[in-house]
């Protein structure tokens, strides 16, 4: 049984371990993010849903301040609870802008082929306009024809 | 029953063909971006928020402990986000400035930064409120030991200007390369590097007396 306990807590703990990260792991971090915010921009994301990424984005960057504002050694504690808070809110971002990538290519191509369909429905639309216009014309102009009268001068 | 003759049938072709083209001419245009000249806009403004009243009674002389309010600012029209860094550095007259055609930054000290993701067409303007917190005469020279920006004071070992004068404070525009993947003076676009900064001139003459 404590040798079971002590597997799952071992267990438990792995994923922290791995996580864990320092300050100065953190700057390049950012710029990955911001690599996959550009990607999910590419796929033609909304204004709306990249803004919702950059509050997150700020509020780890203000983080990010604060804790390089951290540097007495007694502040290392805090330091790394605001790293760690950073690192979970990059994470947040990059899952949210790869789900969005995939999400907005998926739309943008789903809305190039309705548009290019709506063209051709366009063209047989007017096509059939033109073949209607020009069915009543040649009607009215024999009706036309057939109503003049022939007068001598 | 109407039958279509062979000519009116070959019209109706000629006219769905074109229709065709032009209809999937206007889609292509519709759903293709256009590209977008790539920039950034930097600005300072005055304590009212416009280009005028950069300084406390239009004194160009600053005392030490005097607050003078600006508005720094920056919009993006990069097409995408951008982490944008703003560094403010101390010069005088004969520090260099930041080079355009170079694209290297100034090599006046450091004060401080400010940094910011933003999105494009998006505009981020912050307060600037600074002040010389401290100052002392060197050899006929005034040098700025202190300077408050925004509530917090940075310590300098910055440059001295003879009798006060000439000092600057010099705003230059930072953003995050990608494919360097770090924070570069300026940005790129169009296969060059573009640069935005701005320098503000001022007088510490009465700060000691």
């Amino acid at each position: 049984m404590v040798a079971v306990l002590a597997i799952m807590s071992f267990v438990a703990m792995q994923p922290s371990m791995v996580k864990s990260q320092t300050i100065e792991t953190l700057e390049p971090r950012f710029g990955q993010t911001l690599a996959l915010v550009h990607q999910a921009e590419s796929a033609g994301a909304t204004s709306t849903e990249i803004g919702a990424l950059v509050v997150l984005l700020n509020n780890a960057l203000e983080l990010y301040g604060d804790a390089l504002k951290l540097t007495a050694p007694d502040e290392g504690q805090r330091r790394a609870e605001l790293v760690a808070q950073v690192d979970q809110i990059l994470m947040t971002v990059e899952n949210r802008a790869a789900d969005l990538t995939a999400l907005a290519s998926q739309r943008s191509y789903t809305n190039r082929v309705l548009t290019y369909m709506w063209g051709a429905i366009a063209a047989v639309l007017g096509t059939i306009l033109y073949a209607f216009t020009m069915s009543f014309y040649r009607k009215y102009r024999v009706k036309r024809t057939f109503q003049m009268r022939v007068t001598r001068k | 029953m109407n039958v279509i003759s062979s000519q009116n049938r070959r019209t109706l072709i000629a006219v769905l063909i074109t229709l065709l083209v032009v209809c999937e001419v206007i889609a292509y245009v519709a759903t293709t971006p256009r590209p977008q000249e790539k920039f950034f806009q930097l600005y300072v403004l005055g304590a009212k928020r416009m280009a005028a009243d950069y300084y406390p009674n239009n004194d160009t002389d600053i005392r030490l402990g005097e607050s003078v309010h600006w508005y720094v600012g920056v919009t993006d029209n990069m097409g995408n986000v951008q982490l944008v860094v703003i560094r403010v550095k101390l010069g005088n007259q004969t520090i260099p400035s930041p080079n355009d055609t170079q694209a290297t930054p100034s090599p006046a000290p450091l004060v401080t930064e400010f940094s910011r993701f933003i999105q494009n067409n998006e505009t981020w303007e912050f307060p600037f409120v600074w002040q010389i917190v401290n100052a002392v005469p060197v050899d006929g020279s005034t040098r700025i030991l202190e300077l408050a920006i925004n509530d917090e004071t940075f310590e300098l070992q910055g440059p001295s200007a003879r009798d006060g004068y000439n000092f600057r404070l010099i705003i230059e525009l930072w953003t995050w390369d990608v494919e360097s993947a770090a924070v570069q003076f300026g940005w790129q676009a169009d296969g060059e590097r573009r640069v935005a900064w701005l320098q503000l001139w001022f007088n510490a003459t009465t700060s000691l007396r």
